[in-house]
């Protein structure tokens, strides 16, 4: 099938998770009123009924976030996967996700509102990559990646030592819970202001990996023949980096840490669409988000109480990658 | 005429020199193969060469114009690199990996167009292997796929094609096939450069050896020139003898004690 | 005449002395979980190993105690006894969030150590340990907020304190019958329907039957948060799943949410919040809902009998809970002060 064609399949997709997901909550709302209240809105009407709050202060924020979190860990992986030269490497090779959970529960442990909380994970993810970089470049070896992951290694383990750290010292009846629930993920308490700064965050941060997508899949061939091709590989390399740190760290801001999306979903799109990095980032980018709007739908409509993105996306995501290996053992690993 | 040249190079990394003194003049239509033992700085050389590194004094002119003063794209427009065959870390297709060739002549943002897949489809055809173009390139023979790279070399229309050991891991009838090949390229007129471990190559296919030895000791000129038992023998460290046999080719091997 | 040696001599004086400065470990009293432990005769360091066994020890002996769990924080200090705002903080020793060594905890030299709280083999196993270890007794007491009037007749039989366990274990007795008398008055149907919100979003609650929600439920307040399993407990929410549950009442412990509320158009439509009904918890010097869960929550009765049912509750609640504070806590608090805790100052 050509490529086009599954793009447009995949939109097709995300479109119909969306109106799904916009259905499917604990308060009742039937489907054809689901509708009515979105026309409603589209022209301009104003809103003021429950239907309208729960629609439009509770659940689609909750749905487009899911949405750009999805889009945003799918595309650092497959980023990264061809950064790395691995299809089995996730967005937080680099230790953006532990940085921002660093970030995040030091805001938890001195009792910040959320914003800072956000904020302060937003910003933790940052620092952590810019640490590591900033290693790798003094410790320059022969191999650059290889020093890049080793220092994202080193980084990521002092930031998770440091997460242990705060667990010891949090308050163990009121701070503990708040960051455990943190560090498993959730989007139960995003309003639609959270959703307005992630995305545009996002959508910067995506820009230059659609742009520069050919050349990112020809740094896949190494940096020796990357170069002799014509690519400059240090400068794309720092883009890559800075970019797909951008939108991880600004989405585990609003939603936690969130594992396995960035890993698998690049691995499903490939399935689809061939390895080629300028043809998977976009259907990579649309799974995504429709991965994670099913898997948020799931979240707080299977049980009374919300389930952690992070506890679904390993369960799904964990057997359901081994079955892709099984079937597909050929095409994913050469 | 003279498309590569190497004027007084000093190679190495950092501040520490490998070798100095280096000057070698390659022409278009012809075959230099460059030879030398491990460790003593025939990869760097190489590199070097390519651009991939920075040399440490003296130039690199390619075309006439000095490698330093151009960037990646300017550099892969005038010198493509044929990697020893190795195999990806993803499945791409052969046309994939070709049409790679052809990152040097498209814009920041802009992927391969029609024109390019013709370009790239054409390299394949002018090695014979066009029928490869869908096959993953994981999953194809050793020959196969350095031919691939080779014809990714092509696409890149460059005037000067820096082949690593080429035959190196291949099969005996592949070796043959890719040594064929080389030799059609430069009757084209494209200009090859081709590091090897195995001298008996450069009596098949080079115009011109360059010889890197230990304590840069560097030589170059034609083959029959510099390719002496005693040269070489030089050059490995080994006691080497050339002999040729009925049918003309020329064999090397340890020097017949007398 | 034969004079004993002066070595003689030196050894039984030693030996003496040796014999009254020992702690007499006279009593074999047995803790909530059967533990059969010997205690001292006279019992006046005591080691509280959590915070609900800290405000137990507080509100029977608190001349015996030798340290907090954590220090009172600035608000709470003018609601405690003044001899006990400045003592020291120890750690915790509940196995859970433990920071205390114990090598520090026998350099304290308490007589004995408390627990309050739950007796399962863990902690039962635990004492035993800890017990062993450090040659200090250590007793659980059964913290189930029904066995509190037993808790404080077990605590101050161990303390030497019967008296005045007496005396507070019939208040409590007194307040659940009357918590039980205003709810024989008030039909299942009339019940409110009660969200408890933790966490300055709201989100972070306890599910039914959890040791947070224990005594809202106890009041016949229906937890609207059913949780996965029987005895629940912490859990996170959506606000959607808050306004399909409706709760005609909103319990809050967090100050910024309480504030704030009014104004978050995805909690307009609840009832309680429609209704006015949410209400901020009171918590100087400890909770009056959950932390600690301990004897506290005894004035948290008093406290949701009033706001759950006002029209049925018997006497003023400013009364009642500066008798509770003068009686359990032995501090009398000014018309300010009580203005000051009832309206959550502090949270």
């Amino acid at each position: 099938m050509r490529t086009a064609t599954i793009l447009l399949l995949l939109a097709a997709l995300l479109v119909a998770a969306v109106l799904v997901a916009s259905g499917v909550g604990p308060y009742r709302i039937p489907p054809l009123t689901v509708l009515e209240a979105l026309a409603h809105r589209a022209f301009g009407g104003a809103g003021g009924t429950t239907v309208d709050t729960v629609l439009f202060n509770i659940r689609l924020p909750r749905v487009v976030a899911a949405a750009f979190v999805g889009a945003a860990l799918a595309a650092a992986g497959a980023a990264y996967q061809s950064l790395f030269r691995n299809p089995l490497v996730s967005p937080d090779i680099l230790g953006v996700s532990t940085g921002a959970g660093l970030g995040a529960v030091v805001g938890i442990l001195f009792g910040f509102p959320v914003v800072a909380i956000q904020l302060l994970g937003f910003v933790g993810g940052l620092i952590t990559v810019a640490v590591v970089a900033t290693l790798a470049s003094m410790l320059r070896g022969s191999g650059d990646v290889l020093v890049l992951v080793l220092a994202g290694i080193v980084v990521g383990a002092l930031a998770g030592a440091a997460i242990s750290l705060v667990k010891v010292l949090a308050d163990p009846y009121d701070q503990l819970p708040a960051i455990t629930f943190w560090l498993l993920g959730s989007l139960a308490g995003v309003k639609a202001s959270d959703v307005g700064v992630t995305a545009a965050v996002v959508l910067i941060g995506l820009a230059p990996l659609v742009l520069l997508r050919w050349r990112v899949g020809v740094l896949s061939m190494g940096d020796d023949e990357a170069r002799a091709l014509g690519v400059e590989v240090g400068r794309l390399r720092a883009i890559v980096i800075a970019a797909a740190t951008l939108i991880t760290a600004s989405v585990v801001a609003i939603s936690g840490v969130i594992g396995w999306v960035g890993l698998m979903v690049p691995h499903m799109a490939r399935l689809l669409v061939g390895p080629r990095f300028d043809r998977l980032l976009p259907a990579a980018i649309l799974l995504g988000a429709a991965f994670m709007v099913g898997v948020d739908t799931l979240a707080r409509s299977a049980a009374r109480i919300e389930i952690p993105l992070g506890v679904l996306t390993a369960v799904i995501g964990g057997p359901l990658f081994v079955w892709l290996l099984a079937r597909n053992r050929r095409k994913l690993l050469p | 005429m003279t498309v590569l040249e190497a004027k007084n190079l000093s190679i190495g990394y950092g501040s520490v020199a490998v070798a100095s003194g280096l000057s070698l003049s390659v022409s278009a239509g012809s075959v230099t193969c460059l030879l030398g033992p491990n460790g003593v700085g025939k990869t760097t050389l190489f590199k070097t060469l390519l651009g991939l590194l920075p040399p440490l004094a003296g130039q690199v002119h390619v075309d006439g114009k000095d490698l330093a003063q151009l960037d990646r794209q300017g550099i892969a427009r005038h010198i493509a690199y044929v990697p020893q065959a190795h195999s990806a870390d993803f499945a791409y297709t052969v046309l994939d990996l070709v049409v790679m060739g052809r990152t040097a002549y498209l814009g920041a943002f802009n992927a391969p167009r029609k024109a390019d897949y013709d370009v790239a489809m054409a390299a394949l055809d002018r090695l014979g292997i066009v029928s490869l173009a869908g096959r993953d390139s994981t999953r194809i023979s050793g020959g196969q796929r350095q031919l691939a790279f080779i014809a990714r070399a092509l696409a890149q229309q460059a005037r000067i094609i820096m082949m690593d050991e080429p035959t190196a891991s291949l099969d005996l009838g592949n070796r043959i096939l890719v040594l064929d090949t080389v030799r059609a390229l430069a009757h084209e007129g494209l200009a090859v450069v081709l590091s090897t471990h195995e001298p008996e190559q450069a009596f098949i296919v080079a115009d011109q050896v360059a010889a890197l030895g230990r304590q840069s000791r560097f030589v170059a000129g034609a083959v029959r020139e510099i390719l002496t038992s005693q040269e070489l023998s030089r050059l490995y460290g080994v006691a080497l003898g050339i002999e040729q046999t009925p049918s003309g080719r020329f064999v090397v091997g340890p020097a017949p004690s007398h | 005449m034969r004079y004993p040696s002066r070595r003689a001599i030196f050894s039984a004086v030693l030996g003496l002395l040796a014999v009254a400065a020992s702690p007499a470990l006279a009593r074999s009293v047995t803790d909530s979980a059967g533990r059969v432990v010997e205690i001292p005769e006279t019992v006046s360091r005591v080691f509280a190993a959590g915070p609900p066994a800290s405000t137990l020890v507080y509100v029977l002996a608190p001349e015996k105690m030798i340290g907090w769990v954590r220090p009172p924080r600035a608000a709470e200090k003018p609601f405690l006894l003044p001899a006990t705002r400045e003592l020291p903080e120890l750690g915790r020793l509940t196995g859970r969030g433990d920071t205390l060594n114990l090598e520090r905890l026998i350099a304290d030299k308490p007589d004995l150590i408390i627990d309050f709280g739950t007796i399962s083999d863990t902690y039962r196993s635990l004492a035993d340990r800890v017990q062993a270890q450090s040659g200090i007794p250590y007793l659980l007491i059964d913290g189930r907020f029904e066995n509190t009037p037993a808790a404080l007749r077990l605590l101050a039989d161990i303390l030497g304190v019967k008296e005045r366990g007496e005396v507070l274990a019939r208040a409590t007795e007194q307040t659940f019958a009357q918590v039980d008398g205003v709810l024989a008055r008030v039909p299942q149907d009339k019940r409110p329907k009660v969200y408890l919100a933790r966490g300055p979003e709201g989100l972070e609650t306890g599910s039914r039957g959890s040791i947070n929600t224990e005594i809202i439920e106890r009041v016949g307040g229906l937890n609207v948060v059913e949780g996965l399993r029987e005895k629940g407990g912490l859990v996170n929410v959506s606000p959607e799943q808050v306004i399909a549950w409706a709760p005609d009442v909103i319990i809050t412990l967090d100050r910024g949410f309480e504030t704030s509320v009014p104004s978050k158009p995805e909690w307009k439509p609840v009832p309680a919040v429609a209704g006015g009904r949410v209400f901020l918890a009171p918590g100087l010097p400890f909770g009056f809902i959950d932390s600690p869960p301990s004897v506290n929550r005894i004035a948290g009765l008093t406290w949701l009998l009033h706001k759950l049912y006002p029209a049925q509750a018997p006497g003023d609640l400013s009364d009642q809970v500066r008798s509770f504070y003068r009686l359990f806590y032995q501090v009398d608090l000014t018309a300010a002060d009580l203005d000051r805790l009832l309206n959550g100052v502090g949270n």
